[in-house]
């Protein structure tokens, strides 16, 4: 187990490295510069002037020259500074990393909640209209824009006092109650399409699994069936429901982009886009390899408890 | 026994402080953006200067009318257009408790002009020949040339005048601060809000009234109307017109509204074919009706303006005085046959999906124009690739939001003298040169208003850009709010006067 | 293909897709309005059917069922194009991968976990940023989020197949590679593909739609769904049917192509049907 950790970790390096040599590069092909930006329409800077801001912005040297340097850096845990606001990057991308931490786990709680009785109950319920209308019912949720969805909901309360306080983010523990409340709808508005994708995986699996012999066998036993669903075939069923949630996690910790745009809250996703409008360079890089990086890990992460969870799985074969 | 009686009274001053701490008057004002640093001379976003406006003082500032009024310099003389002696005020302490004299003038006034400063006030200055110290309290600056505009260049938070020990100690003012404003940096969580509090030696007596004004970052316009109508913030400044017609629904706000100095232009790059024929940039200037734009892009919430910003009411000129400033589509369609383009032509108008890329503004003119036959394509970039367009002159037409002036020299000479510095259209007039000129180097405003009435003519007539609106500035507040006055340049220096 | 008319939910999917098509062609020929007049006399008006603008107007005055319907094709097209995109250059990358084997495969595959360890929508606003924004990059930027997840399932399936004995078979008969694989991977890898591909479809709806949202999609004047709806986030207060109905037509087009989806899989696997 530890050897296959330690291969898998070792394995990420040049995953990681090949999307830091790509941001990188790829930051600096969108037209515009930082020092652009930063001038904007309305200064005017004497050639002296841009001499030297050049040489503040970083824009004085070769491409990957810059590149070896800021890697350099990196090594040592330096992520560098943001162009506009001169601060640290670091603190403040990890600044944003709890809000996006909290949208995910409540987002995955609501989904599994949903999703899961949901999918259980279209497999084994020998009801086809219910297994139709529930299978209906999750492709309409998998068809609904998160962000339509999110505006329909702030058209609909934010009428009523004090609901979704869009934009006055307070942290969880700072006031938790009001957390929660601003938290719910933007929340909700990613789980339930998530709920969707995990309801269908978990129907499909179910199903899978009912049909093979040792269930069958179970069933002929005599074996009460409600036992033999939560004893033996759910065990099992629900194992490629981890990966689909651990995939999706992944996904919502780089940041609901559309979702913290509509409900205004500072997550990673709209600092992402901000930086991109901004050309902070610095920021962008830092952003894209913490979320990468947090991708890969959690993938990882599946796969081990996926692992625990059913032990005739070999870590060591290759999985295609 | 004395020691008793030291300990008592300290005891009761603070019981009797107690009830007065709980009923700190305090203002949350909601804003759209974070500041980007605090270093006035360094800033240049709109968010950062209003910070600025409550932690600093310039040598003069602008009154409501956008007149100059005395700040830090009590009044100033100026003996001939290129001599101007400041008299300072006297005791002015800056938050680190050192007076301020004028060392700290000449020494903010150089930083301000060192190139490695890269400071955005420096072109409003550049013309300053010599700064002296003449006495602690009396300040000397000699200009190179006339600059009638030089006072006004002041009035800039760009011009503010720092603490010359702050900055020796601290390097740059970004993230600290060294005023003599009415509030005081108390703390600053970036992202989320800033804490001012009052300067309890503020130069001005018994202001500002308030103990305490939190600056909250809430980046949706929507939701900083959420907030003043539940009371968690008690004003804003809203751009957005639908958000205002919100606001304006509802009885317990005050909106304000009033238009200010920025200008929507709608601008061509002379130097592309077909623009350089004037005829063709007079055609569309005559299909363009600023009133439909307005309605259409603003919720009816600006003012049509020519080239001096409408605010400015001493300098513009009505409307209806400049030419091909009255729709006429006949008049307009038989310049373009003149101009060899009886069947119309086709252009691009860049703009971007942001409040200063006027998109809906762009769509507006598109619609006007195909009433001429003129075909408009939008090139809607995003606001990094427009910043870079316009930094290239890399466009037919292009649609922008441009910081003006009350004062004419300020804002046009700039945009429009052939070697200005924001003149992206590249237009080069030597009328229009020579009346910039004049302008600049007359001193009263009898002598320059003929000056300035002459080149709006011109400009109206030449139309290298086409001057649309002034979009107002609107601030809604809740009713309690006393006392509150709007400057056109969007500053929040009157927050000092709120009673609440 | 006659067992899809046999299966409702990919009658369903099939139904809805079709209506789009008869709408796409319809708005070819005639629209209640012309969907790019603005009419500021009319900003802003609720659905009625008095004045004609039967999902009412926009903040321009534009009619909002004529820009859905303009829309439609818009949002079809780059779809379509997008799913292609993703699906020609991903299938061969992947069976070429799998084919091969060897250094090639390492490198694609490395590739492609680079590229999928960006999240895909700011990997869409990266390329859209560098690229500018026009119809055919928002094609270009969502096919490029597709061609990892196409070269994956194709290479699995190729490497599923290729150890098959009739495969193995067929090479000791002596017949040439690309025989091989045009006679008998193809058809093997072609399913997989074609479920993919009507995910896709869909997804892409959903991705152009969020990337117009952002402001980076398909450009004003002309109506995409996505740019109704972000423009519409500014008015959505004062004129709710300016958001309701460009999320209503997304969300209709979408749940075709994931009914139609659902469905095949049905067909294709037999274990997934609930009751015999």
């Amino acid at each position: 187990m530890a050897r296959y950790i330690f291969r898998r970790l070792m394995s990420l390096i040049p995953v990681l490295l090949g999307v830091s040599v790509i941001v990188f590069f790829l930051v600096r092909l969108i037209p515009g510069s930082a020092l652009q930006m930063y001038l904007g329409t309305q200064v005017e800077a004497t050639p002296a002037q841009m001499e030297e801001l050049k040489r503040i912005f970083g824009e004085d040297k070769p491409v990957p020259v810059l590149y070896v340097e800021w890697l350099g850096r990196l090594l040592h845990g330096d992520f560098g500074y943001s162009l506009r606001t001169g601060r640290e990057v670091l603190p403040d991308i990890l600044q944003r990393l709890p809000l996006s931490f909290e949208l995910t786990i409540l987002a995955l709680a609501m989904s599994l909640l949903i999703g899961i009785p949901l999918g259980i109950a279209g497999a084994v319920k020998r009801n086809p209209v219910l297994d139709v209308l529930i299978r209906i019912t999750g492709l309409l949720g998998l068809s609904l824009p998160q962000f339509w969805l999110a505006s329909l909901m702030v058209i609909a309360f934010s009428g009523l006092k004090g609901f979704i306080p869009m934009g006055n983010y307070v942290p969880f523990f700072q006031a938790p109650l009001e957390n929660l409340r601003m938290m719910l709808f933007p929340a909700l508005a990613i789980g339930i399409g998530l709920a969707a994708v995990i309801m269908r995986y978990m129907r499909n699996s179910m199903l899978e699994v009912m049909q093979m012999d040792y269930i069958r066998t179970a069933e002929a036993k005599g074996l009460k069936r409600k036992v033999v669903i939560v004893r033996h075939a759910l065990k099992n069923a629900i194992l490629p429901v981890i990966t689909v949630a651990g995939f999706n996690t992944g996904y919502l910790l780089g940041g609901a982009i559309v979702i913290e745009e509509v409900f205004a809250l500072p997550g990673m996703g709209r600092l992402a886009l901000y930086a991109i409008y901004q050309r902070d360079y610095s920021l962008i890089q830092g952003i894209v390899l913490i979320v990468a990086t947090m991708f890969v890990l959690i993938n990882l992460l599946t796969d081990l408890v996926y692992a625990t969870i059913d032990p005739r799985i070999r870590l060591d074969v290759k999985k295609e | 026994m004395k020691k008793i009686l030291h300990v008592t009274i300290a005891f009761v001053l603070v019981a009797l402080a107690m009830p007065l701490g709980a009923q700190e008057k305090t203002l949350i004002i909601g804003v759209d953006q974070e500041a980007i640093g605090l270093d006035p001379h360094i800033v240049t976003s709109f968010s950062s200067h209003r910070r600025v406006d409550l932690l600093y003082n310039k040598l003069v500032r602008h009154d409501e009318n956008l007149k100059i009024v005395p700040d830090l310099a009590e009044s100033w003389d100026v003996p001939d257009n290129t001599t101007y002696i400041f008299n300072l005020r006297k005791g002015v302490k800056f938050h680190n408790g050192k007076e301020m004299t004028s060392e700290d003038v000449v020494f903010s006034l150089n930083r301000i002009l060192d190139p490695k400063t890269a400071a955005p006030g420096r072109s409003y200055i550049a013309s300053i020949k010599s700064i002296e110290a003449l006495s602690p309290y009396r300040v000397k600056v000699t200009l190179s040339a006339p600059l009638a505009s030089f006072l006004e260049g002041l009035t800039s938070n760009n011009c503010a005048i720092v603490s010359k020990a702050a900055v020796e100690q601290n390097g740059n003012l970004q993230k600290v601060e060294a005023g003599t404003g009415p509030f005081m940096l108390k703390e600053w969580i970036p992202d989320n809000s800033m804490t001012l509090v009052k300067n309890p030696d503020y130069f001005e007596k018994d202001l500002p009234y308030l103990d305490k004004v939190i600056f909250r970052v809430i980046p949706e316009q929507a939701s900083l109307l959420a907030g003043v109508k539940a009371g968690t913030i008690d004003i804003a400044q809203i751009n957005d017109g639908s958000t205002v017609l919100l606001a304006k629904r509802d009885s317990n706000l005050v909106v304000m509204q009033k238009p200010g100095i920025n200008v929507r232009t709608f601008g061509f790059n002379v130097t592309r074919k077909p623009f350089d024929d004037v005829r063709v940039r007079d055609a569309l200037s005559l299909a363009i009706d600023r009133n439909e734009i307005i309605a259409a892009a603003e919720f009816g919430m600006a003012q049509p303006t020519g080239p001096i910003p409408v605010g400015a009411t001493q300098w513009a000129l009505p409307l209806n005085k400049l030419p091909y400033y009255t729709p006429d589509l006949a008049k307009a369609k038989s310049l373009l046959a003149q101009a060899g383009f009886p069947n119309g032509f086709s252009f691009k108008i860049v703009c971007s999906n942001s409040f200063e890329g006027g998109l809906s503004v762009a769509q507006v003119v598109q619609n006007q124009l195909k009433k001429i036959g003129v075909n408009a394509d939008l090139e809607v970039v995003e606001w990094g690739n427009y910043i870079d367009r316009w930094v290239k002159r890399d466009f037919d037409s292009m649609v922008e939001l441009r910081g003006g002036s009350g004062e004419p020299d300020r804002f046009l000479y700039r945009t429009l003298y052939s070697t200005g510095g924001v003149n992206n259209f590249l237009f080069k007039d030597a009328d229009v040169d020579k009346l910039l000129d004049k302008g600049r180097e007359l001193t009263t405003f009898a002598e320059r208003k003929p000056v300035y009435d002459s080149l709006q003519i011109a400009l109206a007539e030449k139309a290298p850009v086409i001057f649309l609106y002034c979009p107002f500035e609107t601030h809604v507040m809740n009713k309690t709010i006393k006392g509150f006055k709007q400057i056109g340049d969007g500053s929040l220096y009157f927050i000092t006067e709120i009673q609440k | 293909m006659s067992r899809i008319f046999k299966n409702p939910i990919a009658v369903v999917g099939l139904g809805l897709i079709l209506l789009y098509v008869a709408v796409i062609i319809i708005s070819q020929f005639w629209l209640p309005f012309d969907p790019l007049q603005m009419d500021t006399a009319n900003m802003l008006q609720p659905p009625s059917l008095k004045t004609g603008h039967v999902l009412g107007t926009d903040e321009f005055g534009r009619d909002i069922l004529s820009r859905i319907m303009q829309g439609a094709g818009i949002s079809l097209l780059i779809s379509v194009s997008a799913t292609a995109m993703g699906a020609v250059i991903g299938t061969f990358m992947g069976i070429w991968s799998g084919f091969l084997g060897g250094a090639w495969d390492q490198w694609i595959m490395r590739l492609a976990d680079i590229l999928f360890a960006f999240p895909s929508l700011l990997l869409a606003i990266f390329v859209m940023a560098i690229l500018g924004e026009h119809t055919y990059n928002v094609i270009f930027a969502i096919g490029i989020v597709y061609i990892p997840q196409f070269a994956r399932i194709a290479r699995g399936a190729v490497l599923s197949v290729k150890n098959n004995e009739f495969i193995r078979a067929s090479f000791s008969s002596g017949a040439n590679k690309s025989y091989v694989l045009v006679r008998h991977l193809l058809p093997n890898i072609m399913m997989p593909i074609i479920v993919q591909s009507s995910l896709s479809l869909s997804v892409a709806i959903l991705l152009e739609s969020a990337l117009s949202f952002l402001g980076m999609g398909v450009q004003p004047p002309y109506p995409s769904w996505g740019n109704m709806l972000s423009s519409a986030r500014k008015v959505m207060m004062l004129a709710p049917w300016t958001a309701i109905y460009p999320g209503l037509a997304i969300m209709l087009l979408v749940l075709g192509f994931n009914l139609l989806g659902d469905g095949l899989r049905d067909i294709m696997d037999p274990r997934l049907r609930n009751v015999q």
